[in-house]
């Protein structure tokens, strides 16, 4: 247990800013994700906090004590690779217990600390193992175990699922997380994932371009994005932008729509629309905006039915909905009814970072 | 019908293409069972044989090792071995080190020194040692000048010396090229879980390229106790097993070489021991390099980057200072083994007068072995790699045996095997051939195989279902993917070949002597003059190969090892 602060970290690479003066606190215990598509910064942060890349500037607090300045080895951060990094020339316990024999544990506690953590980790049967005996979700394991055993403050994971393949990644992130709360150990996970950050975390932190966009739950971030790169790195999304926004009010696709207050005015602005928001072919429940669109492509995926409508002028918007066997039946070029309520859509500002309004 | 007729035309092509390469597979087979296995064969059975009443005997071998004579030998060959060995792990370790993890700049210069170092005969690095320090020794001269005695490079310090300087580049080409290769995720973990730079390069990288030392060292102590040259000429009465080989069998002429092929059999032992042991130590122990996330080599700043630099440098200057000694010499005037002064071109000129067939000899049966190496090689290779059968599995592993066969011995069977009837080719310029052809094909196949692996065979494929013949495929995609290893492994041949000794000195004749063997009898005489002029032109030979490697190879140094 342990409260990690980032304080001003800064680094640069030549003339590329890489971390823009990033300042966040992560409560004791919490699993904390930093989340952003690659190149954002979140891997050269993770690694900041591990020690493997020096910040320019700011410095690194674990329970208000300074480790910006340690050399990686002194840190006491425990650190799973997205490659795994099982040494190969070791048997699994060997690998285990590298840190331990590091840190001049007893023979005796040593050997049980180990046996302990691979039960945790059930991998107990395959102490003996070498690396190459094993397939990549047990190497996972091995490396998790091995970041776990020396009882770190901070619990470091870089992208640590994205070389396994889909099932057995919601088989281990699942195990994580248990892990990590029966643990309470302060956890900074790195992911591009967002449905694996949204389900994994206590807070997500979605980065881009070497700056924090947004720090919060899980829930708000997908719901209440605070730009409009969030709200379209965060789950699916649809933009339609506004016209004729006037002190009076706003219209979208021809039909008067209510807009927060503070969108009144000068300036373009866009309304986000979740796809699982759209209703196909219904009449709405309430106030809203209702159009036509020419159907592009319906495709059935079991749990689910996701349609492509073309609307002119606005492009492909896409719509979810529950399996519906008369609307698998349609077919490209048809006109579907597109619909969606007010109280539904989201406004931004234009641009890439447009302000969430409200 | 029209199925028949779809595959009528496949069944016939199949028929044709089984025939074409059952008939390479069988030439292979003669050719390798008449060139190697035979006369290895011999030397194995001679060595059972009483020499006067041709009956089964272990008498040979038994006197090899109980004569305090034998047994001195086979001490020092393993003396020289793993000193060499050592010696090149001390050298090539630390300087892989350096180029792999620092900017090191002239990287490849250093790398291209090293390559010649590797590609010159060790017997000049003798000579050439001789030249500085020996009794008449420009160093010892100068030192003796201000009253002090150098160590003489006469004996067994002088043989590791020269085998260390010779041998480390193999150490470290490729221990380079593995430490380039390690996932960088590998030392952030050991560093992550505590360790210091010392630790973590002693619990986690060296272990790591183990393999690759391991392999490279190997290699050093096969080359060491083989080698004839070095301590032929700074051995003084050091013997080793190759000298005592060469010596029996030069004083058993007329009889049955019997006690030479018993030590021979003892050097075959030990190099396949050396290679059992390693592949015992390895074991399983084969880890994947990575192709990403590898470590970016650090700049490094003030006393310590002069320190890895001037170390860098000074390994490769003290193993390229025998070239330099050479040529160097080869420019001065000479009267015998006395240099009297001045720079000129007489040794040269003696060259062309005296021994002018050794030069066209040289180069007559170098190129002629390359070309046989480089077409055989590709046609063997494309066998084990594209036709594995159990056939060409055995003819894998039977190419592995010039490896271990150091050349006195390959002489001495050759010696044995083609005396009489009408294989008798004793004295010739074919014998000569044949066996610098045997003894580096090995090389030659492995140049190419390891090419033609990268290939995927569904390029081929994909040429095909284009519309090309099979044959067009191969000759239009695969033979030109194929050349840049092609071309490397010629030259490497090419320079294995000019430079050639050990076997050659048992089989040649005043008509058919080359290069190397002028050399060898010029430094025995003392002709330091000739000896230079004729080792530079070697020496430049195999420079322009070694250039021409460079351009064309894509893994540069690589293609060395």
């Amino acid at each position: 247990m342990a409260q990690v602060q980032l304080k001003n970290i800064r680094k640069t690479y030549g003339n590329h800013v890489a971390l823009k003066d990033i300042n966040l606190d992560i409560e004791s215990g919490a699993f904390f994700t930093l989340l952003g598509p690659s190149g954002c910064g979140k891997t050269t942060l993770l690694r900041a906090i591990a020690g493997f890349h020096q910040q320019d500037a700011g410095d690194i607090l674990v329970d208000q004590q300074s480790i910006g300045h340690l050399g990686a080895n002194k840190r006491n951060v425990g650190m799973v690779f997205q490659d795994y990094a099982v040494f190969p020339h070791l048997s699994v316990f060997d690998n285990v217990a590298f840190g331990l024999v590091q840190q001049k544990i007893p023979a005796n506690d040593l050997h049980q600390r180990v046996q302990a953590i691979l039960e945790t980790v059930q991998l107990g049967q395959l102490a003996d193992r070498m690396p190459h005996q094993l397939s990549g979700g047990q190497q996972q394991r091995v490396g998790l175990a091995r970041a776990l055993v020396t009882r770190p403050k901070v619990l470091l994971m870089d992208e640590p699922l994205s070389n396994l393949d889909a099932k057995l990644r919601i088989d281990l992130r699942r195990d994580i997380r248990l892990l990590q709360q029966e643990l309470g150990i302060t956890t900074v996970y790195v992911t591009h994932d967002q449905e694996e950050a949204l389900s994994i975390s206590d807070q997500v932190c979605v980065m881009y371009d070497g700056v924090v966009q947004q720090v919060d739950t899980p829930w708000a971030i997908y719901n209440r994005p605070a730009n409009r790169f969030v709200a379209s790195f965060v789950g699916a999304n649809n933009f339609l932008a506004l016209e004729q926004v006037t002190n009076q009010g706003a219209s979208l696709l021809g039909q008067p729509i209510k807009v927060p207050d503070n969108l009144r005015g000068a300036g373009r602005f866009v309304a986000s629309v979740r796809p699982e928001k759209l209703i196909v072919n219904q009449l709405l429940a309430g106030p809203g905006c209702e159009f036509d669109g020419v159907l592009q492509q319906v495709s059935f995926t079991g749990r689910e039915l996701q349609l492509a409508v073309d609307l002119p002028g606005h492009g492909i918007l896409d719509a979810l909905t529950a399996p519906n066997e008369s609307m698998v039946a349609l077919r490209p070029g048809q006109s579907v009814r597109l619909g969606f309520l007010a109280t539904d859509a989201l406004y931004f500002e234009e641009g890439d970072l447009g302000k969430l309004l409200s | 019908m029209t199925t028949v007729a779809h595959q009528r035309p496949g069944r016939i092509h199949s028929l044709l293409r089984l025939d074409f390469w059952s008939v390479v597979m069988a030439v292979s087979v003669i050719v390798i069972g008449l060139l190697l296995v035979w006369p290895i064969a011999q030397v194995l059975v001679l060595g059972f044989l009483n020499p006067d009443t041709q009956t089964f005997t272990l008498a040979n071998y038994l006197k090899v090792l109980t004569h305090r004579y034998y047994l001195g030998a086979l001490g020092n060959t393993l003396i020289v071995g793993i000193g060499g060995m050592i010696g090149a792990c001390l050298l090539g370790i630390p300087l892989a080190y350096c180029t792999a993890r620092y900017v090191v700049k002239g990287r490849s210069l250093i790398a291209t020194l090293a390559v010649m170092a590797l590609v010159s005969p060790p017997f000049i690095g003798a000579y050439s040692w001789v030249v500085v320090l020996g009794n008449n020794g420009w160093l010892t001269q100068q030192m003796k000048a201000l009253g002090m005695t150098l160590p003489t490079i006469y004996g067994i310090h002088g043989i590791i010396l020269v085998f260390s300087l010779k041998f480390f580049p193999f150490v470290y080409l490729m221990t380079e090229s593995a430490l380039r290769n390690i996932n960088r995720s590998f030392e952030e973990a050991a560093e992550n879980l505590g360790c210091s730079r010392m630790q973590r390069l002693f619990k986690v990288t060296l272990p790591l390229v183990f393999p690759a030392i391991s392999s490279g060292a190997i290699l050093c102590f096969v080359l060491s106790i083989a080698d004839f040259g070095t301590p032929s000429i700074i051995g003084r009465d050091f013997r080793t097993l190759s000298t005592i080989a060469y010596n029996q069998y030069t004083s058993e002429m007329g009889g049955p070489p019997t006690m030479a092929v018993s030590i021979s059999m003892l050097m075959i032992v030990m190099s396949m021991l050396a290679v059992l042991l390693q592949r015992h130590l390895m074991g399983k122990r084969r880890y994947a390099g990575s192709l990403t996330n590898l470590t970016v080599p650090k700049v490094c700043h003030g006393a310590f980057g002069v320190l890895v630099h001037a170390l860098c440098y000074a390994i490769v200057a003290l193993a390229t200072l025998p070239i330099a000694v050479v040529v160097y010499t080869s420019f001065l005037q000479t009267s015998g083994p006395v240099f009297t002064g001045g720079f000129g071109l007489n040794s040269y000129a003696r060259v062309i007068q005296e021994v002018p067939d050794a030069i066209a000899n040289t180069f007559r049966f170098s190129l002629i072995a390359t070309v046989l190496i480089t077409l055989a090689g590709g046609l063997i290779s494309y066998i084990i790699v594209r036709r594995e059968t159990r056939l060409s599995g055995l003819l894998d592993t039977v190419l592995m045996v010039p490896y271990v066969v150091p050349g006195v011995v390959m002489a001495i069977g050759f010696l044995l095997t083609f005396n009489q009837g009408p294989l008798d080719m004793v004295g010739t310029g074919t014998i000569i051939v044949l066996i610098l052809f045997i003894r580096r094909l090995p090389y030659g196949v492995r140049a190419t195989t390891s090419v033609l692996r990268q290939i995927k065979p569904s390029i081929e494929e994909a040429a095909i279902s284009l519309g090309a013949s099979p044959a067009k495929a191969f000759y239009k995609v695969t033979v030109p993917l194929m050349m840049p290893g092609v071309i490397a492994g010629a030259m490497m041949s090419f320079i294995t070949a000019i430079n050639e000794l050990s076997s050659t000195l048992l089989l040649y004749t005043a008509r058919t002597a080359t290069m190397p063997v002028r050399i060898y009898s010029a430094v025995l005489d003392g002709e330091f003059g000739i000896a230079a002029a004729l080792s530079t032109i070697l020496l430049v030979s195999s420079g322009l190969c070694v250039f021409v490697v460079l351009r064309f190879s894509r893994s540069k140094e690589g293609a060395f090892i």
